[in-house]
């Protein structure tokens, strides 16, 4: 009688063992991909900037119905608040009639100063608008996607709302940015103070309100003072506001940012005419100011 | 005898189904609120997705789909690029685990364990999310997520069952 070839290995067992070597090489995977995010790798941008341009489309069409929604919400929010908002702006139209004429004044007195004193001013910012067309899906970040390509924008410009800062550039792709907003722990924004131009860092920590680091712990700064980009490192132009401080304990002083990201449909990015290599020089002013203190 | 090359395309479409469900309720639950505040309650679909479907149907939801999802969520996050995929690989395999004993579970009981290992996930990702930044995150952030998360999950669970019983109805589609 012929015996049969018994093989050593069945297949399916061989599947098995496969399909378990894939999911301890897929671990690896996970664990290195975080290890190159730490070192910001050109191939993490690469990732970002593919599945960016392939999802993005998908997104714009997910955008459509949530802002039509949001529009018609908004419509009769506003024709409820009709009434006390003229009230306001009536009142607001006067104090800015006042201060136009101070303005006019310290204008030109700045020009007869700079003149005098053979002033170089910083170049003029450009702006340009884009869509927002997605929020963080994520408890843990605080990000926007925006319709604007790598043509336009690049890493590390500020993006503002209606009138004050709300975050940076992170990653472009194609025609897709990545917006980390202030708050996102992320984020590390030089300012300083209006009032007493105390310089610090704006450190996002995932709450509303984040924190104003490495200021020293003498320096003058009450609850209500206006917080702005202080320009530092070049990337962003200086006086742009971002917030007012809301509270101080325990020597942690808390920024309350002053955009309210839920009128922001479209945001604007400051165009410094800085290139983004001038980060590393942002980082390392920013450095050197910490160790000084 | 062998499957026809239709046959084998049809029941590889049919097993990319939960993934395809998956990536859909994830775009839906990006799309923006316009309010920063909202975005602590939003739930974290992923999670969920992966979870039931690793429970129901593990054969044709594994490690690979997880690191997609997980891919999907880093990249809609400014959380840095890997902690959502071994998050999401994690879920995996301690679903894995569970599902030896608790894959014809009712549904009652389907939503307790994800309670559990939903916990025992965001929990870890909290600590991957501070190991990284090598900085304090608040646990209110983790407590907001899993909260809104458990609550979402019977209603994303049922959209599931659905697809499940429309799509996946057999224990196994010729493999």
């Amino acid at each position: 009688m012929r015996r049969r070839n018994v093989p050593l290995i069945k297949v399916s067992d061989l599947k098995v063992v496969l399909r378990r070597l894939s999911a301890v090489l897929l671990f690896i995977i996970a664990f290195m991909t975080i290890l190159l995010s730490k070192v910001d790798s050109v191939a993490i941008e690469a990732v970002h900037k593919v599945v960016m341009d392939i999802t993005g489309p998908v997104m714009q069409v997910v955008e459509f119905p949530s802002r039509v929604i949001h529009r018609i919400y908004t419509y009769f929010y506003d024709i409820s608040h009709i009434y006390s908002d003229n009230q306001e702006l009536r009142a607001e139209n006067k104090q800015m009639l006042i201060l136009q004429n101070k303005v006019r004044t310290l204008e030109v007195e700045n020009q007869l100063l700079e003149r005098l004193l053979n002033y170089v001013p910083p170049a003029e910012a450009t702006f340009i608008s884009a869509k927002i067309i997605a929020e963080s899906g994520d408890n843990f970040t605080n990000m926007l996607l925006v319709y604007i390509g790598d043509e336009y924008v690049q890493k590390g410009q500020i993006v503002m709302g209606d009138e004050s800062v709300i975050g940076r550039i992170d990653k472009v792709s194609g025609h897709y940015a990545k917006v980390i907003l202030v708050t996102d722990i992320n984020s590390k924004i030089p300012v300083v103070i209006e009032r007493t131009r105390v310089r610090g860092i704006l450190s996002g920590n995932n709450t509303e309100t984040p924190s104003l680091i490495f200021t020293r712990s003498s320096a003058d700064i009450q609850e209500g003072d206006v917080v702005v980009t202080s320009g530092v490192g070049g990337m962003f132009p200086s006086g742009l506001p971002i917030g007012f401080v809301s509270s101080i304990k325990n020597g942690e002083i808390a920024v309350e940012t002053m955009a309210d990201i839920s009128r922001v449909e479209y945001v604007r990015i400051v165009d410094y005419g800085l290139s983004a290599e001038d980060e590393n020089l942002q980082s390392e002013l920013m450095e050197s100011e910490n160790n000084a203190r | 005898m062998r499957d026809s090359w239709q046959e084998r395309l049809r029941v590889f479409l049919l097993h990319r189904i939960p993934l395809a469900v998956t990536f859909a309720l994830m775009f839906l639950f990006c799309m923006p609120i316009n309010s920063l505040q909202q975005n602590y309650f939003r739930p974290l679909i992923g999670l969920i997705c992966v979870y039931y479907w690793v429970l129901k149907r593990g054969y044709i939801f594994g490690y690979f789909s997880a690191f997609c999802v997980g891919l999907l969520m880093d990249v809609y996050s400014s959380s840095p690029l890997g902690i959502n995929i071994l998050t999401m690989m994690l879920i995996v395999f301690i679903t894995n685990i569970s599902a030896r004993y608790f894959q014809n579970a009712s549904f009652g009981l389907g939503w307790l364990l994800f309670c559990i290992v939903g916990l025992v996930t965001l929990f870890l990702k909290w600590l991957f999310l501070m190991l990284y930044f090598k900085s304090w995150l608040q646990p209110q952030e983790i407590l907001f997520a899993y909260c809104t998360t458990i609550m979402f999950y019977p209603f994303v669970a049922y959209l599931n069952v659905w697809v499940q019983n429309k799509f996946l109805p057999q224990e196994r589609i010729n493999e």
